[in-house]
């Protein structure tokens, strides 16, 4: 069963468990083969970093183990720590340094030689675009050319498996595009196994040939992007609604139509955004940037034309399932398409006022939605609750290291 | 985790500290500034007062103060430079260092011998400058010392970015470092003899300077310099042997301080 040339990554019964109460990670196994993108999908606090330190020897497990191209990360650290790059979250960059001079320190922690050095330096340099800029102190680069020296860096020593945590926290959607071209560049040419954390559901759709849902340190779900989405059949059609109060009435008399799959009332996560904010105050931006329409898929149907014009643009353009709404209603319907005008009959004989309808294919929200019954931006519970499950989960990332 | 050394490691931990010192000049000249104005202003002003002391150097205050304001300079650019992990830390690239396939005790030896190094730079600059003001009475012999002192300083600052490592392991916010000036940098460089010799002192005041380790650090340079200590000027067998003494417990507490700093960063959080 356990086959590690065809496995770079085998992962069994992984645990982490901190001051002997918080499971961070809670009995994780999976598998990943050679050349492949795994995306581990899942909020902040869900176990994903802690996963990875694991994995890179970081951190050592409670209970479990795990295999890293072969090499047992309790038994081997230094090999499994040689075949791996890991670019971590948050920058390591000594921005003291040129771009060149943190390549070629990594390159002698690594214990390259000088010429191994100097030639591994020009290829990455390459790779990752900043040959130029190379002998420009870090400090005056940009977030993205940080981000890419920083992958850059990663692949100095070769490595089998690369793993990248939250490789585009926080980028503008521009630079965060030129990144994944740079992954998938780098997983095609040179067959490198790459894990990646993140909490934007279109970069892991877009890049992983395997998602792996993770929540609340367990593995959820773990299969392909099209099957993760074929598991919801049908289309989703997205209603808002003048009136919040009417919501309720209105799912009421949908509930009993045969060709309603499954119907949500999106929360507000208001709440949750502002804490993430406060909580990272050095990548501010970062819960803005989930609200980016990067869907392709959707498509909005005005239904009122003379929808009043002083309401604000932003109103109308509400990431449904993405962002916050507190005035819509997700279906799950069969055939959306032809439903709408069904559903807009509905709502004129109620005399209930649809400001917008939306329809649109489903997308890994949806199935992040369905499978763990809560939007990925969201956590379940009050505010204190989640200010404390952040914090826990902080403080527990830098926990003691056996080394 | 079993780890050999690495030199290569040890290595460009080192190279990456005398880079960054080289390269923050503002730095390098403010505390050697720092330290010209004390010589100069204290050992100017205070010579008439005081004067200086029998077998120091020139006789005056400042020949007598020179040594001392080296040892300042060590001290803090060596206690500083061994906090700077905590800069590691917060900045992230201590998890570069460590992530890679070589053992904390690399990392931190090369931190301690750059650390060591800067801050013998910073005093071989000291010196020079205190030489040109006329401190030390320039012959062929003095030479031979200035070589036994750098080798001194060495031993001295590689023992306090020790400190600084075993502080800087445990401490882990920037706002420590007021603290750790005031109360611990500040006392032992006043204590260490700098500007009076212990001699004569009421007695609780020479038992803080006695356990100063910084006392015996001055006390190593004077005899290197100088040719002669103040310890126990009183008493002839304690004079002839106080630069013994003083090698002692600079080599004690160097062995010490390295060993504390590589324990608790080998245990510290990421």
């Amino acid at each position: 069963m356990v086959d590690y040339k065809m496995n770079t990554i085998e992962v069994k019964e992984l645990t982490k468990i901190f001051d002997k109460k918080i499971k961070a990670v809670d009995g994780i196994s999976f598998t990943v083969k050679e050349g492949e993108i795994l995306g581990f999908l899942g909020p902040n606090g869900a176990g994903k970093t802690t996963t990875l330190n694991m994995l890179s020897t970081l951190l050592r497990p409670t209970s479990g183990t795990a295999a890293v191209n072969g090499h047992d990360i309790l038994k081997e650290p230094d090999a499994v720590r040689r075949s791996i790059g890991y670019v971590f979250q948050d920058t390591t960059l000594d921005i003291e340094l040129t771009g060149r001079e943190n390549l070629d320190f990594h390159g002698r922690l690594y214990g390259l030689d000088r010429s191994t050095r100097q030639q591994r330096i020009k290829e990455v340099l390459e790779v990752a675009q900043l040959t130029d800029r190379a002998d420009n102190l870090v400090k005056i680069y940009s977030g993205g050319m940080k981000r890419r020296l920083e992958i850059a860096r990663g692949l100095m020593h070769h490595p089998k498996v690369l793993f990248l945590d939250e490789p585009t926290l926080g980028l503008d959607p521009q630079t965060r595009r030129s990144i994944w071209e740079h992954i998938l560049r780098l997983n095609q040419e040179k067959n490198i196994t790459i894990i990646l954390t993140t909490h934007y559901t279109e970069e892991a759709d877009y890049l992983c040939k395997h998602i792996l849902i993770i929540d609340f340190g367990k593995v959820v779900v773990l299969d392909t992007p099209d099957n993760l989405k074929a598991r919801l059949e049908g289309d989703v059609v997205t209603l808002l609604f003048k009136d919040p109060a009417a919501i309720q009435t209105f799912r009421r008399l949908l509930e009993n139509k045969d060709w309603i799959r499954r119907i949500n009332v999106v929360a507000s996560g208001n709440n949750y955004a502002a804490i993430s904010r406060m909580m990272q105050p050095t990548r501010g931006t970062s819960t803005e940037m989930e609200a980016a329409p990067l869907d392709m898929n959707s498509e909005t149907i005005n239904e009122q034309p003379q929808q009043k014009p002083e309401q604000p643009v932003a109103d109308q353009n509400v990431q449904f399932m993405g962002e916050t709404c507190s005035k819509c209603l997700n279906l799950l319907v069969d055939n959306g398409g032809h439903r709408i005008p069904e559903i807009v009959k509905l709502a004129d004989d109620t005399k209930v006022v649809l400001e917008s309808v939306e329809l649109r294919k489903p997308t890994l929200d949806d199935v992040f939605l369905s499978v763990t019954g809560r939007n990925i931006r969201e956590e379940e519970g009050s505010i204190v609750d989640m200010v404390r499950r952040h914090l826990i989960v902080r403080q527990a990332r830098g926990q003691p290291v056996k080394g | 985790m079993v780890h050999p050394l690495s030199g290569q490691a040890i290595y460009v931990v080192l190279l990456r500290e005398l880079k960054r010192y080289w390269r923050a000049k503002a730095r390098v000249v403010s505390s050697v500034a720092q330290s010209i104005f004390f010589l100069a202003i204290f050992g100017l002003g205070l010579n008439g007062l005081i004067g200086g002391f029998d077998g120091l150097g020139s006789g005056d205050y400042l020949s007598y103060l020179a040594p001392g304001i080296i040892g300042m300079g060590l001290l803090f650019g060596s206690v500083f430079s061994g906090v700077s992990i905590i800069f590691d830390r917060q900045f992230g690239f201590m998890k570069e260092m460590l992530v890679a396939p070589v053992s904390r005790t690399s990392i931190i030896i090369g931190k301690i011998l750059g650390g060591a190094a800067t801050a013998t730079i910073q005093g071989i600059i000291l010196m020079i400058i205190a030489a040109i003001m006329g401190a030390f009475t320039l012959s062929p012999a003095f030479l031979v010392g200035a070589v036994a002192a750098i080798g001194a300083m060495l031993l001295i600052a590689s023992g306090f970015v020790g400190l600084g490592v075993a502080i800087g392991s445990t401490l882990n916010d920037f706002h420590a470092f007021q603290l750790l000036s005031t109360f611990v940098m500040w006392p032992m460089f006043m204590l260490s003899g700098v500007f009076f010799p212990i001699d004569g002192l009421p007695l609780p005041l020479q038992v803080a300077m006695l356990c100063d380790p910084m006392f015996y650090g001055v006390e190593l340079l004077r005899w290197c310099l100088q040719g002669a200590g103040t310890l126990g000027a009183g008493t002839p067998l304690i004079a002839s042997v106080s630069w013994l003494i003083s090698l002692g417990v600079v080599a004690g507490f160097n062995v010490l301080m390295i060993g504390l700093g590589t324990y608790l960063f080998s245990r510290a959080q990421i």
